[in-house]
């Protein structure tokens, strides 16, 4: 008699277990989602903003997908981190600039798991609201040496463009999205 | 007898003058099976026609420096425009030119599993410093499941460093 409710309380309370664990990992991957949008913060200086971004690739010295700041200070495009060395290159050395916006899901592997982990689809539901635009802005450069190198940052939406009318202000020829679409509307109300 | 064993200490004495006045380097593949490595100067990658996005085309020419520099085929890898490079004798330069790009997308990789695979095919071409031709490959990378888009590079890059690898160069 004892044994027979052992087994139910077992099942009852695996059964409870169970719905505990569903109900949690679309709630873990909704809160990867939030601490994801808390990143987006920008912090403006008195003179230029200072941007949140991820090196992507590239960075000499700097981990690939390390978090940092960028900003301009005077002529020198720098990025910083709160560990690890400060990245500083004059504007003088860039080639070029390229902006351009990417469809990414947010919350990285964690939720990648979490999607996976999900019930009956579940995972595909949350990857199609789980998704994020971002700008990326490419620079190329070339070295004190002569040799040429490509850096990318990825920035929330909107940032992107900040950039790159700050460095389009500095000289450094900026091409990509909006600056085309930008430019487009200028010859219109030109022509007009 | 004896003027034989005089002439065989002739020539053991011989051996070890031409041992010890030729460079370490000639003698590096008799003696240890170690050939004179080449070094290579990997070029900018050419969009080839194709509308790769400037991102992508970075992130390529970036990964292909980074995985030749792991792979240690090459005794040094420099970049496109390397002051170092000129005078170098054992010189390849590594073109890539792109043969074809779909662009994909993450969410609906994550959304469908089947669809939005962002793929790559490009063709690379190791030339001498005098445009002679030493290898030519046609390389794909891409992504299907899990990753960024940006991931298609990497996984590229990674196999041509394999293709390289497993080719076998003439010595320099």
């Amino acid at each position: 008699m004892t044994r027979t409710k052992n087994m139910c309380y077992e099942r009852v309370s695996s059964n409870l277990l169970f719905r505990i664990l569903r109900c949690l990992v679309p709630a873990s991957c909704f809160a990867a989602s939030l601490i994801a949008h808390d990143f987006d913060q920008v912090r403006t200086a008195s003179s230029s903003p200072v941007l949140r971004a991820r090196a992507v690739l590239g960075l000499e010295g700097v981990a690939n997908n390390s978090m940092g700041e960028l900003s301009i200070q005077d002529d020198v495009f720098v990025y910083s981190r709160r560990e690890g060395p400060t990245v500083r290159m004059p504007l003088s050395e860039i080639q070029g600039a390229f902006l351009s916006q990417e469809d990414k899901q947010v919350g990285g592997m964690p939720m990648a798991l979490g999607r996976a982990a999900t019930p009956y689809g579940g995972g595909r539901v949350i990857g199609l609201f789980a998704h994020k635009k971002y700008d990326f802005m490419t620079l190329e450069y070339f070295d004190s040496n002569g040799g040429f190198h490509g850096t990318i940052y990825q920035l929330s939406k909107g940032q992107g463009q900040v950039l790159a009318d700050e460095l389009g202000a500095k000289g450094v020829h900026v091409s990509g999205l909006e600056m085309a679409s930008a430019k487009q509307r200028l010859e219109t109300n030109n022509v007009k | 007898m004896s003027s034989r064993r005089i002439s065989l200490t002739a020539v053991a004495i011989g051996v070890a003058l031409v041992q010890s006045v030729l460079p370490v380097p000639a003698l590096a593949g008799i003696n240890h099976g170690r050939v004179p490595q080449w070094r290579v100067e990997v070029n900018q990658i050419d969009s080839g026609g194709s509308s790769i996005a400037p991102e992508f085309r970075i992130a390529i020419y970036e990964n292909l420096v980074t995985e030749l520099t792991k792979s240690k085929q090459f005794s040094a890898v420099l970049r496109s425009g390397d002051r170092s490079a000129n005078g170098v004798s054992n010189l390849l330069i590594l073109k890539t030119t792109v043969e074809s790009y779909t662009p994909g997308s993450e969410t609906k990789r994550a959304v469908t599993t089947v669809t939005g695979a962002t793929k790559l095919k490009v063709r690379n071409q190791l030339c001498t410093k005098d445009g002679q031709l030493v290898l030519e490959r046609v390389v794909d990378g891409n992504v299907r499941f899990f990753g960024g888009n940006l991931r298609a590079t990497h996984n590229l890059a990674r196999n041509v460093a394999n293709a390289l690898k497993q080719a076998t160069l003439p010595d320099p």
